[in-house]
């Protein structure tokens, strides 16, 4: 059991990470593609966030107001910096998302579709 | 941290994740897909990472799910099916997928446990950031010192890399002339053949609380979570919302192109051009305490925090502009017309 308490947020997180990887092999819908892509991303944003926890700790922000100035456990912050990596990260997942659907209405744009086959068919 | 919580969110992240997958109608897979984001942002704030959460929550569950909607109303809403070849490129994918899972865990037998504080992630650099930060810059957000002052340039090119895929979705999908390579047909319009009283006051009363509210997430993210990126999306999401709720020529007429992709020059020069202040007045590039001999009665430390607040909110005008630029793009499928 306490294997399972330590394991179980990284189980997930590759569970996640694997139902992007097949979204974006197996899928034919270029938007069911990139829906897979957010997911591989927000999977991998889980394991940084996991590797900044720590129990019993709360959230990175220093309470300053009294004497808990004088002394700081480490202990009893998060690790702020996945934090910094990841917003930063979920911000430019939005950037990549926008391109990826601008990609995509260009596609449609030309071949009039968002399969694909049918694509691949055209383009031949 | 609660594990059961922890447990059942989990859970549920994983059944949105499975549905939004599965499902055939691309406008279901963009709102699931939104709920999951939610998800995201819940299960953050319940490890502790709440300036994750709200930007999650902002730019995940907000902005992304509009971005979805946008596509899939300028395409279609339906998800073909593959005439030839289906059962063997699903099966080459499962295999594919089902091995690099097997592979990451027998990886993941040699992680340190979740939630030690004593993991080496947590041992090297990040107590020097919870010790000295007060110290150093007075801010007592540690993720804000980290993000606008240690890790200055990170924080820089992060922002030149949202500016460039803003560039990007112009280059791919503006268009000056009026008509397409192939006949396309035109989208549904809903605003203008019903335009709802109810949506349209709400969202007017409730755009300029939202903005005031971003204003506050960039000036109080030296205290609180929050801080430019996240301010900068809720701001242009406020302009998104108009968008959606009145016409998209009316918000043309508040925010023109022009003014949009001028912004986002100014956020990101706002930014590099504080790291050259730093560099004229004799320190290296983002050290922001030489600029206390600019600023009237501050002493080093305070500079260091009124930098960071000078970047946050360069980083805010570069993000909210390129958001409504990304946006406007999909939506009238570039050509700055007519939108949702």
């Amino acid at each position: 059991m306490p294997s399972i308490i330590s394991d179980y947020n990284y189980w997930i997180y590759i569970l996640l990470m694997m139902i992007g990887l097949y979204a974006m092999l197996a899928k034919n819908n270029l938007v069911k593609k990139v829906i897979g892509m957010s997911i591989f991303q927000t999977a991998i944003i889980i394991f940084y966030v996991s590797i900044s926890a720590k129990e019993h700790a709360t959230i990175p922000i220093i309470a300053h107001h009294g004497a808990a100035e004088a002394a700081i456990d480490v202990a009893h912050y998060a690790n702020p910096l996945p934090h910094v990596l990841m917003l930063t990260a979920i911000v430019v997942s939005v950037g990549t998302l926008g391109v990826a659907l601008a990609l995509c209405l260009g596609i449609y744009r030309r071949y009039n579709s968002l399969e694909e086959d049918e694509i691949q068919e055209q383009l031949q | 941290m609660i594990w059961q919580l922890d447990l059942s969110i989990l859970t549920l992240i994983v059944i949105c994740a499975f549905a939004t997958i599965m499902v055939k109608d691309l406008l279901s897979a963009a709102i699931i897909f939104g709920a999951y984001s939610f998800l995201m942002c819940l299960l953050w704030t319940e490890m502790g990472a709440v300036d994750v959460a709200f930007t999650e929550a902002s730019v995940g569950a907000g902005v992304s799910t509009v971005l979805f909607i946008a596509a899939v109303y300028q395409t279609t809403r339906k998800v073909g099916v593959r005439k030839s070849g289906r059962l063997l490129s699903k099966a080459v994918a499962l295999v594919a997928t089902l091995l690099t899972g097997l592979v990451l865990l027998i990886a993941e037998a040699d992680f340190p446990d979740f939630a030690n504080p004593f993991t080496p992630a947590s041992l090297h650099l990040s107590p020097y950031y919870i010790m000295q930060t007060l110290h150093d810059t007075n801010v007592p957000n540690i993720v804000t010192s980290v993000l606008a002052d240690y890790r200055g340039f990170d924080t820089m090119f992060e922002t030149a890399v949202i500016f460039t895929a803003g560039l990007a979705v112009i280059a791919i999908l503006r268009r000056f002339k009026k008509e397409d390579r192939c006949d396309l047909p035109e989208p549904y319009v809903i605003s203008e053949a019903h335009p709802d009283t109810i949506i349209r006051f709400i969202a007017r009363q409730l755009v300029p609380f939202i903005q005031l509210f971003a204003l506050y997430v960039v000036a109080h993210g030296h205290h609180s979570p929050g801080g430019g990126f996240q301010g900068g999306v809720i701001f242009g999401a406020s302009f998104i919302l108009l968008a959606i709720s009145y016409d998209f020529k009316m918000v043309l007429g508040i925010m023109s192109e022009r003014w949009n992709i001028l912004l986002g020059n100014i956020g990101v020069l706002i930014y590099a051009g504080i790291g050259f202040l730093c560099l004229l007045l004799g320190a290296n590039f983002l050290d922001y305490s030489v600029l206390s001999k600019v600023l009237p009665a501050t002493d080093k430390i305070m500079a260091r925090s009124h930098g960071m607040l000078g970047i946050e909110i360069g980083v805010a005008i570069a993000v909210l502009a390129i958001v409504i630029s990304i946006y406007f793009n999909i939506v009238s499928r570039g050509k700055y017309d007519k939108g949702l």
